[in-house]
């Protein structure tokens, strides 16, 4: 009991630090906030043609980009920012659990990331004078609890290749509008080559999109919805305990092969 | 009783060279070191750049695996029990990084005392002691890249004792510094062993581990060439003297003659500002003056004097003499 009041302590510690050099880091407030506006302004005259109602899936796909891009960039860069500090060594070697602070510092930004969704709605609503509606709001909230579960879980996963491999960094860039597209953040999936699909069915961030945009625009069932709740929870689940061996493993390697100290591109 | 013991330790490194044609290579950093701590020893691990002492270091430090031989601390192995281990050592590494220079010093030394499990009321009393230990009060509140590379150091010093480790590991801890804050960095290192403290420094500062430590081991190249208390160490060259020339722009010929010959043990050459001082380590003290300046001839000299061989001097003699 005594162990998990003080792992809490340092996963708040850790959410706190890193969300107070967030805000002083000019390229994250981009990411959360200035990006996610580019995409849902061009997302919106790219259908403009759909009328009124896809004022609200550009809403919530383009808060899901923001919500994406800051967890691939910030969440993992944080790692690599630990190497140019040179804080990650200390890290390592203090007993705390590397995982534990990882997962404070990935749940900071994908909380910060929030924002984007916050930002588009003011964007789409208030300047630009869409109606916006939440045709299921409880829903929609729940799904956002579940959505951040999920991609806490896969930056965790994330977070670990950075300990690895320090130009990890450079690698990541291609993964950014690959995820928008297969996940369906803003066009859905059937858009797209069958082969695809069952890509999309592997990554949590497309059953987050799915019951976000259903909940959002009432375009499914509370069951169809309630079956995306599951398959993330699954997903985290299974990431979570994935990553106990996972950090394990890496951590071992990087010992090993002296990746530690270098810093990385 | 022992509190490091380290057996044969190695490491090796990998490196590569070229593009199309890759070569990979091991690079050796640490062959065959053995030493053993007592408890409460300050214990200095001397040795030029490169020498393997940054690497002994990680590895008692549980950042670097070994690739052969064995290390335990206070009983527990620093691979198998590095866990457990880790929460009894602190370590320092020399320069400035290893702090979040956007935050507060108070905020890194609140942060790093949760990762090494410090009970929150154990850690309000004693952050404010330790930065009254290092002299910090009063600028705790103020964000690290503010600081001095000297305030710094400190508050290095601060947060490697926060959990009050039983062994600390300082690794060139007044590297970078000016003489003032390398003294008083000094003054704090030796109040730690006054507090009976386990303490492994690394230097290439002769004077610096001199001054400081109870016995020191120096490497070269990976492996430990001596181990011994200063004084010990200075009377491996006790039978000689050391006469210094200074001179102005050497050719290195003049350095590999005087090496060949049979009166001459050891040679050196130092940059100082202006002028390079060539050291020559000799049993024929100022007899040998006549004979060096016949061999500097066509060379600008400047003074000339023979002194006493000191800790550097033998130094320089483990050193050079396995080159």
């Amino acid at each position: 009991m005594e162990r998990i009041r003080k792992n809490l302590r340092i996963m708040l510690l850790a959410f706190e630090i890193e969300m107070r050099q967030n805000l002083t880091d000019g390229f994250v407030v981009f990411g959360i906030l200035i990006q996610p506006l580019i995409v849902a302004f061009m997302a919106l005259w790219m259908l403009k043609g759909k009328g009124p109602d896809y004022a609200i899936f550009v809403v919530v796909g383009s808060g899901m980009t923001g919500l994406w891009t800051t967890l691939l960039f910030n969440g993992g860069n944080s790692i690599t920012g630990e190497r140019w500090n040179g804080t990650l060594e200390p890290l390592v070697a203090s007993p705390a659990s590397l995982r534990i602070v990882v997962f404070g510092k990935v749940l900071a930004n994908v909380a910060q990331s929030l924002g984007s969704m916050i930002g588009s709605y003011l964007l789409i609503s208030l300047i630009l004078g869409y109606p916006l509606t939440l045709e299921r709001p409880v829903l929609f909230v729940i799904s956002l609890f579940f959505t951040v579960a999920a991609l806490v879980s896969f930056g965790l996963i994330l977070a670990s290749f950075f300990i690895l491999i320090p130009d990890f960094a450079r690698m990541v860039n291609t993964l950014e509008f690959p995820i928008y597209i297969l996940c369906g953040f803003l066009f859905p999936i059937a858009l797209l080559p069958g082969w695809t699909t069952p890509i999309s069915y592997l990554l949590s961030p497309y059953w987050a999109a799915q019951a976000l945009h259903g909940a959002a625009q009432g375009s499914l069932t509370t069951v169809q919805i309630m079956g995306d709740w599951a398959l993330m929870l699954a997903f985290s689940l299974a990431y979570i305990l994935a990553s106990g061996r996972l950090y394990r493993v890496i951590l071992r390697k990087a010992r090993a092969d002296a990746t530690l100290d270098i810093m990385g591109n | 009783m022992d509190a490091i013991i380290v057996k044969n330790l190695r490491r090796e490194f990998k490196s590569s060279e070229g593009i199309v044609k890759r070569k990979v290579k091991n690079v050796v950093a640490v062959e065959d070191v053995s030493f053993e701590i007592r408890q409460g020893e300050l214990f200095g691990l001397l040795g030029p750049n490169g020498a393997g002492k940054t690497t002994s270091v990680k590895m008692l430090t549980t950042l670097l695996i070994p690739n052969g031989g064995s290390a335990s601390i206070l009983g527990m192995d620093v691979v198998k029990d590095a866990n457990k281990l880790r929460a009894h050592i602190g370590f320092i590494f020399g320069g400035e990084r290893g702090l979040y220079w956007r935050l507060s010093g108070l905020d890194n030394l609140r942060y790093f005392a949760s990762l090494y499990y410090v009970d929150s009321q154990v850690a309000k009393k004693r952050i404010p002691e330790l930065l009254e230990l290092v002299g910090l009060n009063g600028r705790e509140r103020e964000r690290v890249e503010g600081y001095s590379r000297g305030m710094r150091q400190r508050l290095h010093i601060a947060r490697a004792l926060l959990h009050d480790p039983e062994v600390l590991f300082l690794d060139e801890p007044t590297m970078g510094l000016d003489p003032v804050g390398a003294r008083e960095l000094r003054t704090a290192v030796k109040n730690l062993q006054s507090a009976n403290k386990t303490i492994l420094l690394t230097t290439h500062y002769m004077f610096e581990a001199d001054a400081l430590c109870q016995r020191i081991a120096v490497i070269n190249k990976g492996k430990i060439v001596a181990l011994d208390t200063p004084g010990k160490l200075k009377e491996n060259v006790q039978d000689l003297s050391v006469v210094e020339v200074e001179v102005y722009g050497i050719p290195p010929e003049y350095i590999e003659k005087l090496k060949r010959q049979d009166w001459v043990v050891e040679v050196s050459l130092e940059n100082r500002d202006q002028v390079q001082v060539l050291q020559v380590h000799t049993p024929k003290g100022a007899e040998a003056v006549p004979v060096l300046v016949e061999n500097l001839n066509g060379l600008r000299l400047g003074k000339i004097i023979t002194r006493e061989p000191t800790l550097e001097d033998a130094y320089v003699r483990l050193v050079g003499g396995t080159e």
